[in-house]
């Protein structure tokens, strides 16, 4: 049976074995020029942390060349599991059932669930490792450009989460048992293209949403009143701003303090003079709500263990679809 | 209980409806093993909803079916039938050793001697593409598939419907003899009278989704024998499918 399964999936595992010598030999030739770049600009040293001397002519220079290139392979790596969805899982018995080869399958001696069982790993197999290693190749990129690179946007930047830790694979498992689903529901190859098409972003981009939500915030508070970043970290996200007053209490309306604050006349104001009248009229310190770079691999976990329990849905939709009689 | 006890196919008022209508309709019927057995009926009569039933591709609506004694359900054929539809899906990427092949690895009783011996008799290169094949190849090549699984009852859909005269003859003589030698039970359905004369001994005769007439070719030549124009199974046949017109009209 797997060997049938092998046969039958044989042009797709081709692709994919094409496509990750391809996408290995061009990652790895990048990043070898990339990391050439920083020893000719001298910049090695601002890949592990930002310093002020990183925001020079070298630097930035470098990132005109690199960071939207990195982008992309981030983009490549959240994108590859919608396709393996599509055009993996979504045909993988859609087509059988639509050239009526299901009557050959579903009328030899192997029980259909032993069948389905086959061809569902034997085609996953592969694609799942292609994702695997294709997110292996392009992190050690990201890494290589550190702070210089998404990485500088810290864990919850869309394109450095999605493309890291066990979400990849998440997506994948998701999107592939989406379309082998609706393909066996739906019988129709482009039904079920479309379809998982649409749910899988539609599924995805929704959660994407709801992330920061799960997040616990954590308030950090400085004395510096005027600078909208202080006391935050870098790759910090913030998800709300505001003051508390002497006693601790956040400050319902600052923009009523501040007004009184605006000169009658366009005049400079210095910011020690601002902070100072800010301070009389009841802003006592400033806050911020940021997400805790630590709680990252928690959110990851949290995402990838919905998608996985979809999964789990759509192979039991999947049994059900195939052994169901019309 | 062994299964060689049990018959083939026994129904008892299976039925079966569509959202358009009933396909079959209270059809009680046994299938004796050993016999070639001709389902004869004009389009839409229901036999390949009988024979859906049969594979459990298709639900029964009511009434009851076993297939050597077990009701088939949506997990799989059973093992001991072969079944070969008008359209007879094959993997057409795949050569004719890799169809066999393929049969071997989904049957647990695959003869692969024996798929080949057919597979060469019918000169069919094993290298070949099956979707190169032309349509009597096909129709070798998928039937060394359903015959290597060693069944012992072969069920054919319209295997003949889209064959040359030649081809039909060559493809029906090899099937019968075949079958006769291994004593398979053979269910054969047509809409062709007169290519059934001669090969098959047991008739099953349906109309609008019921059977009309049933048994053993020699039993029914014999209790319409004196009347003119029933001495052949073909005349028999047709003169039945005339009434049920006929009905149908009045």
């Amino acid at each position: 049976m797997i060997w049938t399964v092998w046969r039958q999936q044989r042009p797709v595992f081709i692709t994919l074995a094409t496509g990750l010598v391809v996408a290995a030999a061009a990652i790895l030739l990048l990043r070898a020029g990339m990391v050439a770049d920083l020893h000719a600009g001298n910049i090695v040293d601002c890949v592990r942390r930002s310093m002020e001397s990183c925001r020079g002519e070298a630097a930035r220079d470098f990132q005109k060349t690199w960071y939207d290139l990195i982008h992309i392979a981030q983009v490549v790596v959240i994108v590859v599991p919608a396709l393996i969805g599509v055009f993996i899982g979504a045909p993988l018995f859609a087509r059988e059932f639509e050239q009526g080869t299901h009557v050959l399958a579903f009328t030899q001696s192997v029980s259909r669930t032993r069948w389905m069982a086959t061809k569902f790993l034997v085609a996953a197999f592969p694609a799942l490792l292609f994702v695997a290693v294709l997110q292996l190749l392009v992190r050690s990129w990201v890494n290589a450009a550190g702070e210089l690179g998404p990485l500088a946007g810290g864990p919850y930047y869309f394109t450095t989460f999605e493309a890291q830790g066990v979400s990849p694979i998440a997506y994948t498992l998701f999107a592939y048992t989406l379309g082998v689903f609706v393909g066996a529901l739906f019988k129709r190859t482009l039904v079920a293209i479309t379809l998982t098409l649409g749910v899988f972003v539609a599924v995805r981009g929704a959660l994407a949403l709801r992330r920061e939500d799960v997040v616990e915030p954590i308030r950090v508070l400085s004395n510096d009143l005027t600078d909208p970043y202080a006391a935050v970290e870098r790759g910090q996200v913030v998800v709300g701003t505001g003051f508390l007053d002497a006693k601790g209490a956040v400050v319902a309306d600052p923009s009523a303090a501040k007004t009184k604050c605006v000169p009658n006349a366009p005049i400079e104001v210095s910011v020690e003079d601002r902070t100072a009248c800010w301070q009389q009229n009841g802003l006592a310190r400033s806050f911020r709500d940021v997400l805790p770079i630590d709680q990252a691999t928690t959110v990851h976990l949290l995402e990838a263990s919905i998608f996985a329990g979809l999964a789990v849905l759509f192979v039991l939709g999947s049994v059900w679809a195939v052994r169901r009689q019309v | 209980m062994g299964l060689r006890e049990h018959p083939p196919v026994v129904a008892e008022n299976l039925g079966k409806k569509y959202s358009r209508g009933w396909a079959l309709r209270d059809c009680t019927l046994q299938i004796p093993a050993g016999r070639i057995v001709a389902l004869v009926g004009p389009n839409g009569a229901g036999k390949s909803t009988l024979m859906g039933m049969i594979t459990g591709l298709l639900r029964p609506t009511s009434g009851r079916i076993t297939v050597f004694g077990d009701v088939p359900n949506g997990r799989g054929m059973h093992a001991a039938v072969a079944f070969l539809t008008q359209a007879k899906p094959l993997y057409p990427q795949f050569t004719v050793a890799e169809t066999l092949r393929y049969g071997e690895s989904s049957n647990p009783g695959w003869d692969q001697a024996y798929a080949e011996e057919l597979v060469r008799k019918a000169q069919v290169p094993f290298a070949a593409k099956v979707g190169t094949l032309s349509g009597g190849q096909r129709t070798r090549v998928a039937l060394a598939l359903a015959l290597g699984k060693r069944p012992r009852l072969l069920m054919l859909d319209e295997p003949l419907a889209d064959l040359d005269p030649l081809a039909r003859e060559t493809v029906l003589r090899t099937l019968v003899e075949e079958c006769r030698t291994q004593g398979i039970t053979v269910l054969l359905s047509s809409h062709v009278l007169a290519e059934l004369e001669g090969v098959c001994d047991h008739l099953v005769l349906l109309t609008d989704g019921r059977v009309r007439l049933v048994g053993d070719v020699d039993e029914l030549l014999r209790a319409h024998a004196g009347q003119p124009g029933l001495e052949r199974l073909s005349q028999l046949a047709l003169s039945y499918l005339r009434q049920a017109e006929e009905g149908r009209a009045a």
